[in-house]
């Protein structure tokens, strides 16, 4: 199967860490940023699976999930739960905090304020848990989902506040996992966030702003 | 679709799913947050939230597994029209949006029954909750257009016991227009 990528899309993270952290063997194809792979889409997705039957998959969650099913990981009602949450609640507001930090300038505090109700309501599910990652005692496709969708505009966790407590280690536990930082410098320059400027100024402004900001 | 008060389309969707899968005993729903995303309490244990969650928990409750797909690339491909299906369809849509969602789908569907190939799926069912609104205003020329969706729309409306109190939709057999 051939996993087409393109340079500073958010979205590549995800699944290059989804892939090694199930042991997905792929074939990586760099495309442009607007390089048009699927070809029943009229807007460009990338990143895209090919896989070898001809099936195209177009959501960068789906075919995380693909391969952690590939590795025998089903998927449970709490993982499921996760994804759906960062498809319709945490990727648009990560999107909208991104824009407003690479394209328009803004800096931490104000960035961050987009997405504080988001991070909080991941921290409070730490806390109540017993378990170090979301689902249970290993990490799932659900904690390399939320972790590559965070990474862009945290990097560290030192940017997190210190009553933010269980997701600061959480996060700094995911980013010390060996497909993680692979991914990070597969996806990554010394740019840092900067690297995503060309990737986002494409993208419909509509599609960024669809989320009101969180005002608190 | 009779929208009960408080309750979001999405809960609604939910309790049209569970008469179509036989459970009889049926759940009660709340609503969470701007969106609206339907809430299941489940007895003694912990919520769900959120369309396609709860519509998979239902799925596997009535022992129906086959509908979320049976291999690894069938069930990434339900749960993608599932992500697709409250992403893109339950926002609210501008005429551009629902242009590019009736084209992709349309074209999607050419050399295929089912949005997953050959098997019918979840996905079909709350694909078809989500466009009902949408389809039910094309007009005839717009079904020919996007004759791939019509031809699956009116597949899916006749599926036994899927549309309930839905209206049914029209679709002519005969082609009025040549260029469409």
């Amino acid at each position: 199967m051939r996993l087409y990528l393109s340079e500073g899309s958010p979205q590549g993270l995800k699944v290059l860490a989804a892939a090694g952290a199930s042991g997905a063997r792929v074939r990586l194809e760099r495309v442009p940023p607007d390089g048009h792979v699927v070809p029943f889409l009229t807007h460009p997705r990338v990143p895209a699976l090919h896989l070898d039957s001809g099936t195209f998959l177009f959501s960068p969650n789906a075919i995380c999930q693909y391969f952690f099913l590939l590795a025998g990981k089903e998927h449970t009602d709490l993982t499921s739960q996760w994804l759906e949450w960062e498809a319709t609640e945490l990727q648009p507001a990560v999107s909208t905090a991104l824009y407003g930090h690479v394209v328009q300038g803004k800096k931490g505090g104000e960035v961050l304020g987009a997405i504080r109700k988001t991070l909080a309501y991941i921290d409070q599910s730490l806390t109540s848990k017993t378990t170090p990652y979301l689902t249970g005692e290993a990490e799932s496709v659900a904690d390399i989902v939320l972790w590559a969708t965070l990474f862009p505009v945290l990097q560290d966790e030192f940017c997190l506040p210190d009553e933010l407590q269980a997701l600061r280690s959480w996060f700094r536990i995911m980013n010390l996992l060996e497909p993680c930082r692979n991914a990070v410098e597969s996806v990554l320059t010394p740019k840092g966030a900067e690297q995503f400027k060309a990737y986002l100024q494409k993208q419909p402004v509509s599609c960024l702003h669809s989320e009101k900001p969180a005002t608190n | 679709m009779a929208v009960a008060a408080g309750l979001g389309p999405e809960a609604e969707e939910l309790v049209l799913l569970e008469k179509s899968l036989g459970l009889t005993k049926g759940n009660k729903y709340g609503v969470q947050g701007e969106r609206k995303s339907p809430v299941l309490q489940i007895n003694n244990g912990p919520s769900l939230t959120g369309l396609a969650t709860i519509a998979t928990h239902l799925v596997k409750q009535a022992k129906k597994e086959q509908l979320l797909g049976k291999t690894a690339e069938e069930k990434a491909v339900v749960q993608q029209w599932l992500e697709y299906r409250v992403t893109q369809i339950a926002l609210p849509c501008t005429k551009e949006d629902t242009r590019v969602i009736l084209k992709d789908l349309n074209l999607y569907l050419e050399d295929k029954v089912y949005l997953a190939r050959n098997n019918f799926t979840l996905a079909d069912i709350l694909m078809y909750y989500g466009l009902h609104h949408i389809i039910i205003d094309l007009t005839v020329q717009e079904k020919e257009k996007y004759l791939n969706v019509s031809r699956w729309f009116n597949h899916i409306q006749h599926y036994p016991g899927i549309r309930q109190h839905l209206s049914s939709i029209i679709f002519m057999k005969n082609r009025l227009f040549t260029n469409a």
